[in-house]
């Protein structure tokens, strides 16, 4: 079986159907429709950085530098005012994200603990500034895109990317084929390989497994996958600019990726709607919402060690 | 690059460095000795210059009020170690990442709520007002080579307490070995409430030595943390000493960056960090 904890199945069978109904009864609010929309995109890239740090064990402040990538990759090499196809230029982004991950992987995987926290960092900052600081990349301001892909494969096109309903539906449908392409990873014979590393890499080494190898391909596809969510938020919004790199950035999605339920995977889905749908309602009450964001932040980390997926999964597995 | 012009910058990006040092060093501390990574560390430089401002507004003096600002940072840190820190010794970094990031969440509202979203000011203190002349056009503020000699004046005095005193001792021996400390009957509990509040005082000082210099506006904790990551990076996590240097190097280079690379100059420092721990990864001088 693909999930192997009920909890997982529940929320399979929970969250999918309801979200694909969702724009029925939204139709007339094209406003919740595209705000759910982004909720996704971000969940997917939450959900990429979850696998990283939860099952791999490789803590990094630096993954948002992929999320940018993502969107200045398009403006980079997509013509400015002709529509090209989603599908190739979803390859092509992944591709050159995977390429950029195995050259910054392979220099920041050779530090480990704290110093890896620190040195992703230090490469997220030196993107952040190199885009931020040049003119050619827009400076502060970011990049606008003209125009939006077109979906057609073989001649067939699903999707009008510029109706927020297809939109909302292509992301329902990315962010479902990263969960089970996750899965199916973990349950994999690589998967179950780098979990021993995150048990025991000293052990993992000693049965004949270059570690460094599994955590570089873990490192690269993670990337690959957060490049694809930040190339999906540009094309929501038309524009790309420097604060997707920013710090921030990742350190909100490893909050919400903690909030879900560490190494969860479908925890990252959780956490990511549960601190937005905060966000919003906090955002909407008061100015100082950020006094209560934090003080829940606090909160999880003294009371609710596990997440959300965590406290699900202690009422409803059956004690055994 | 005439040589006067060369002097200012290098006189410059020394006193940067200084003022980098007093807020790394209690980052590095923190973290020698307790192994608490605090992210909200720069949030405390904020508090520090926030505070001043307030103080300054309310009762005129400049020097009276970095001593009340300076007292108040060492009761925050006093409560914040004994409320939340104290409950994650032995937990993993990542729950200490997510908790002083919620710290950070929290300074940053209370700032909002307290002094508002606008950029303010702090006057220079009228003793140190007056400028030195360089050249015929050129002169450097007395209240800039002022703090520098602060800076160096604090960072003797922590050589001295950490290895000549007996605090300094315990410290050291803190770093080094926490059980043997505490079955020599040493209440180690008290020792990191001490160094966690030194260090968030040393961070709001810094902040109270920079407000005459440059503008309070929110995020200046977040924008002083980062560099400070790499001052710490670079010197190696716990090391003193390394921040020390680290600290004089980052303020030289992004000092000079900024006139010789401009288009690079924000990158630099980070160039820097990821260039030296790709040759030492545990930074220049790991304990």
């Amino acid at each position: 079986m693909l999930f192997n904890k009920r909890t997982e199945r529940i929320f399979f069978w929970v969250f999918f159907p309801l979200a694909l109904l969702m724009p029925l009864f939204l139709a007339e609010n094209t406003f919740f429709v595209s705000k759910l929309t982004s909720i996704m995109i971000f969940a997917l890239f939450v959900m990429s950085l979850d696998y990283l740090v939860g099952r791999c064990g490789l803590i990094t402040l630096g993954h948002a530098m992929f999320y940018g990538l993502g969107g200045y990759l398009f403006w980079m090499i997509a013509p400015e005012y002709e529509a090209v196809n989603f599908w190739v230029y979803t390859f092509y982004i992944c591709m050159i994200a995977a390429a950029v991950a195995l050259i910054i992987g392979f220099l920041v995987l050779r530090t480990s603990g704290i110093y890896m926290i620190m040195i992703t960092l230090a490469f997220a900052q030196m993107a952040f500034y190199f885009f931020s600081d040049s003119i050619e990349f827009g400076g502060t301001d970011g990049l606008f895109i003209y125009v939006k892909p077109e979906t057609s494969i073989f001649g067939l096109s699903f999707f009008d990317l510029d109706n927020p309903t297809h939109f909302y539906y292509l992301c329902l449908l990315s962010l479902f084929n990263t969960l089970i392409f996750f899965r199916i990873l973990i349950r994999s014979r690589f998967g179950r390989v780098v979990d021993a590393i995150h048990e025991n890499p000293g052990r993992t080494t000693a049965l004949g497994y270059n570690i460094f190898v599994f955590r570089l391909m873990s490192y690269v596809i993670a990337s690959a996958l957060g490049a694809y969510a930040g190339y999906l938020f540009t094309l929501q919004y038309g524009f790309v600019n420097p604060s997707m790199l920013a710090w921030t950035t990742s350190g909100s999605a490893l909050v919400m990726s903690i909030l879900g339920g560490m190494g969860s995977i479908y925890g990252a889905i959780l956490g990511t709607f549960v601190y937005e749908g905060l966000h919003y309602v906090l955002e909407h009450l008061t100015e100082h919402w950020m006094l209560f964001m934090g003080a829940l932040i606090i909160a999880m980390v003294m009371v609710f060690k596990n997440g959300i997926a965590g406290s699900m999964e202690k009422l409803l597995e059956k004690r055994t | 690059m005439t040589t006067s012009l060369f002097l200012v910058q290098l006189i410059n990006g020394l006193q940067y460095g200084l003022l980098l040092f007093l807020i790394a060093s209690g980052l590095t501390l923190v973290f020698g000795v307790m192994g608490i990574l605090n992210l909200a560390h720069g949030s405390m430089y904020m508090v520090g210059a926030y505070l001043v401002w307030y103080f300054v507004e309310h009762t005129g003096s400049f020097g009276l009020s970095a001593l009340i600002s300076a007292v108040i940072a060492l009761l925050i840190g006093i409560l914040m170690e004994r409320t939340l820190i104290r409950q994650l010794y032995r937990r993993n970094h990542l729950d200490q990442v997510l908790l002083t990031i919620g710290m950070i969440f929290v300074f940053n509202a209370l700032q909002g709520l307290l002094w508002g979203n606008d950029p303010l000011g702090v006057a220079v203190p009228s003793a140190l007002s007056s400028a030195i002349p360089v050249t015929d056009v050129l002169e450097y503020p007395v209240y800039r080579i002022f703090v520098a000699l602060f800076c160096v004046g604090i960072a003797a005095l922590m050589y001295f307490m950490i290895n000549k005193t007996r605090l300094g001792m315990l410290i050291r021996a803190g770093e080094s070995n926490r059980e043997m400390v505490e079955c020599l009957g040493i209440d180690i509990r008290k020792l990191y409430t001490i160094v966690f509040a030194i260090g968030v005082m040393l961070a709001a000082i810094a902040g109270v030595a920079a407000a005459p210099m440059s503008s309070i506006v929110p995020g200046m904790g977040e924008h002083i943390l980062i560099t400070c990551f790499v001052v710490v990076v670079i010197g190696g996590m716990g090391s003193i000493k390394g921040a020390f240097i680290a600290a004089l190097l980052v303020g030289l280079v992004d000092t000079f960056a900024s006139i010789l690379v401009p288009q690079l100059s924000s990158m630099m420092i980070y160039i820097l960090m990821a260039f030296i721990l790709l040759i030492k990864p545990q930074g220049l001088f790991s304990s």
